[in-house]
């Protein structure tokens, strides 16, 4: 498959519509006249992608997993910034995984 | 609407800011290198892949589809699928960089990331916002994802499993940690419960890929009803 110019073309575009997703929504929102109702659209964008990703990690989690994100979660918010959270979830799922959780 | 200002101090903080996702795209870059090989990829289509399309899960999504010959507009549409959420993640940011040189925008606009655009998000509730951030947290992670395809794709199969030191986590708990910082408002509430029940509702009949767009897009609706809410 190395040889196969087929492969360029693949590649390209994917790169195409990969930058077009990266800028799109962008551009189409400077066609948009910024109303409060867009601004808090677009404000609210964050808390429900971020609530959509994290559903669907919890979805197929099992308890370990579920520890993991409750202990970057309540880390980040109480104790220390994002940081700590991220290496307090990924610490917790380690340790519960090499005790056999 | 605050004009986005776009400094150097900005891409180092940028930079720093995501340095923890850094690793997270370098152990991301090793497993699609390894991926890559095993599809029959020599090193330099792999390495030219990670450094121009930039899109590890729409890369790893592809490879499951990938044959000889390649079936382009699967692998196109697939491409499409899996990064479809980053059309709302950068409408999202027009507020914030709609003022700022265009050329400049839309090039920072490549290094788009899920980890950049939340981090820089989060930054910019306390901060005014500055391009140049959102491009330093690209830049982080671009280098050791390039440079971890191409690592994985010379040691191959040879990689021990990342689940032993949990980092196949990484990026469950860098959200989570987000999570803790972007959901502070009540009226968080309204986008929080609708994305994630629309997300998981979605699932059941959608590809993965959509249901994250679905809901985001269902659980943001809420905030047009939000009125008079700034950004």
């Amino acid at each position: 498959m190395a040889a196969n110019p087929e492969i360029w073309i693949a590649i390209a575009g994917m790169a195409l519509v990969s930058y077009a997703c990266r800028a799109g929504g962008y551009f189409a929102m400077g066609l948009v006249r910024m109303t409060p109702r867009v601004e808090g659209w677009l404000a609210a964008m964050p808390s429900a992608l971020v609530a959509a990703i994290l559903a669907r990690t919890l979805a197929s989690a099992g308890p370990v997993e579920i520890a993991g994100v409750a202990a970057a979660f309540l880390v980040a918010r109480f104790l220390g910034g994002d940081f700590a959270g991220m290496i307090a979830g990924i610490g917790a799922v380690a340790v519960l995984r090499s005790i056999g959780a | 609407m605050p004009s986005a200002a776009f400094t150097w101090s900005g891409v180092r903080r940028g930079f720093v800011a995501a340095g923890a996702m850094a690793a997270n795209s370098a152990v991301y870059g090793l497993i699609f290198g390894a991926l890559a090989a095993q599809a029959g990829f020599d090193l330099v289509a792999a390495a030219a892949m990670s450094a121009i399309v930039y899109a590890g899960g729409a890369q790893v999504a592809s490879l499951q589809i990938w044959a000889n010959p390649i079936p382009l507009l699967a692998v196109w549409a697939t491409t499409f699928a899996v990064n479809a959420r980053y059309i709302l993640q950068s409408a999202s940011l027009r507020p914030w960089l709609g003022g700022g040189k265009p050329l400049r925008t839309y090039a920072s606009l490549f290094t788009l990331s899920d980890a950049g655009w939340a981090l820089a998000l989060k930054r910019w509730q306390t901060e005014p916002p500055d391009g140049g951030f959102l491009f330093g947290t690209g830049a982080a992670q671009y280098l050791p994802w390039v440079l971890g395809t191409v690592a994985g794709h010379i040691v191959g199969n040879r990689i021990g499993s990342p689940e032993t030191y949990g980092l196949d986590f990484i990026f469950p708990a860098f959200f989570a940690a987000m999570a803790a910082g972007l959901w502070k408002k009540r009226s968080d509430i309204g986008p929080i419960v609708v994305g994630a029940g629309t997300a998981l509702l979605a699932e059941r009949w959608i590809p993965c890929a959509w249901s994250l767009v679905v809901g985001g897009l269902a659980g943001s609706l809420v905030g047009v009803f939000a009125n008079g809410r700034k950004p």
